[in-house]
């Protein structure tokens, strides 16, 4: 059964002082809802991705499902770290791919500002294995990534000023895109003269702490004949792994083993081969500048330890060969943990249909590539989108 | 607008009676893994099952190890205010196991060497020496 995407929102992302977490949801499910032109009672299940760790509500998922009106229908709560949204995207993919369900939405949503910071950096540190890492050595979620940087840096000659480069193309396109948490262009200066949060990684290499909503509406083909609805973006394939919760049983530090066993199934499945020519759009999951380094190795778009080169090349940037991260990044957009993946759809979706105004890429092939990934590595979601 | 939330503590009992020796060894200055008797897997965390169903045995982690990545924390999250330098956090290969520890001045490639000790808080750990 072929699952499409009919529908797409996306809240604006950033301090949200406004709003709970389930208002927060609404504005993402409003927008999804009147952009495939259906009504709520067409949804027959909803699944809420939320990791919410530093939520009042510990158990949100019924919350957000009655505000936005869903009672009855679901919801199904899903968590995968960072990657909870395509974890989401994946559950509703699957619900229609076995015929139980017609149309899902899937929901993704995160309030992360509620908690002041250092509370915030000892939950993100807990994402690891709790006792074998934060409770001995205070490990941070900046910091699992810093010991990739320190890595891939010492492997390959990786630079600050090349990991300098990652951010100041996310803050580019994320000036551009009014539902970034950050609106400013800055420089490599910026990011080099920025205070080290974790060694190698400085301030502007980390992605800020957000909040914000997104939601997906799937449906299954036939029924998206039944509906009458011609523009849809196909989930033309999916890939999912794991990897180790202990940092010390990982193979190695200079990429995510998870992304590129990932990739290779959605690849496969796909028929991928070569994703620069083949994409028009990339989204990777850039949560600190080093992974999307990575990233750019891990999911085949240079060979390992050219990643650093990649970004110096221009080849990621709107017009480049293989735009990555053109509505921001998780880096300069925001990364409400699992309002990321759900908003890499959303982001997709205007891309192939032509409506990403001053961001919009050239359309080639009209494929499109979703890397979500949660934790260090620790899950790892690839999608390829095609209209 | 806002609304305080109630405060909410949590404190774990974390059960370690699998894992005793290990904690055990930490005071006395060793820094044990296990390994399968019957498929030779080794683990480190340790575990107290092989996946394969065959017993472990432990096994003392020494000589040196490799440093293979690192990073300062600057930014110190709740829990360790205590701490109130930068702290490093270091992983290093010995043998078929890395090792997370705390060390000072490193750098990929040296070559360390295993200690353990309490930290302010009374909590063991493991601390590399450059040798
Ligand atoms: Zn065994």
């Amino acid at each position: 059964m072929r699952v499409g995407v009919i529908g797409v929102g996306c809240s604006k992302f950033g301090r949200r002082d406004d709003v709970t977490i389930q208002e927060l949801s609404y504005e993402a499910v409003k927008e999804a809802l009147d952009d495939a032109g259906i009504s709520r009672d067409d949804v027959d299940v909803s699944v809420v991705g939320s990791v919410n760790s530093r939520g009042y509500e510990l158990m949100p998922a019924v919350l957000v499902n009655e505000y936005c009106g869903f009672t009855g229908k679901g919801p199904i709560r899903v968590e995968a770290a960072c990657a909870s949204g395509a974890a989401a995207v994946y559950t509703a993919f699957t619900s229609i791919a076995s015929g139980v369900a017609d149309v899902a939405i899937a929901i993704g949503v995160e309030k992360m500002t509620e908690v002041d910071t250092a509370t915030s950096l000892a939950i993100g540190g807990r994402a690891g294995n709790y006792l074998w890492e934060f409770h001995q050595y205070g490990t941070t979620f900046p910091a699992y990534y810093a010991i990739h940087a320190s890595a891939h840096m010492a492997k390959y000659g990786t630079t600050e000023e090349q990991l300098a480069k990652v951010a100041v193309k996310a803050h580019r396109n994320a000036a551009k895109n009014p539902k970034a948490h950050f609106q400013k262009e800055i420089s490599v200066e910026d990011v080099l003269n920025s205070r080290y949060i974790t060694y190698p990684l400085k301030l502007y290499d980390c992605s800020p702490i957000s909040d914000g909503s997104s939601a997906a509406i799937l449906a299954s083909e036939e029924k998206i004949k039944e509906m009458g609805i011609d523009d849809v973006v196909w989930i033309e394939s999916v890939g999912y792994a794991s990897d180790t919760s202990n940092m010390t049983r990982r193979e190695s530090f200079v990429g995510l083993k998870a992304t590129v066993l990932a990739k290779e199934m959605a690849y496969r499945r796909a028929g991928i081969e070569d994703p620069v020519k083949e994409f028009d759009i990339a989204t990777v999951h850039d949560c600190f500048t080093i992974a999307e380094i990575m990233a750019y190795e891990d999911l085949g778009f240079c060979r390992k330890g050219e990643g650093g080169r990649l970004i110096e090349s221009g080849e990621t940037d709107l017009g480049g060969k293989i735009p990555v991260n053109t509505f921001g990044g998780l880096k300069a957009k925001g990364h409400p943990l699992a309002a990321t993946g759900v908003a890499m759809v959303y982001e997709i979706v205007k891309q192939l249909r032509g409506e990403a105004g001053e961001l919009q890429v050239d359309l080639k092939n009209y494929k499109g590539l979703l890397h979500n990934v949660g934790g260090t590595g620790h899950f790892a979601y690839v999608m390829v989108l095609r209209r | 607008m806002f609304i305080e939330s109630r405060e909410l503590l949590m404190k774990h009992k974390i059960p370690v009676a699998k894992t005793e020796k290990y904690w055990k060894g930490l005071e006395e200055g060793k820094v044990y893994k296990t390994v399968c008797k019957n498929c030779g897997e080794e683990y480190y965390p340790p575990r107290a099952e092989c996946l394969c169903g065959g017993e472990v045995e432990w096994a003392e982690i020494d000589g040196e190890g490799v440093v293979e990545a690192f990073t300062t924390v600057h930014r110190i999250p709740a829990g360790f205010e205590w701490h109130e330098n930068p702290y490093t956090i270091t992983i290093a290969r010995f043998g078929n196991v890395r090792v997370m520890g705390w060390a000072e001045n490193v750098k990929v490639g040296d070559k360390v060497r295993l200690k353990t000790g309490k930290d302010e808080t009374g909590v063991w750990k493991v601390y590399f020496e450059v040798v």
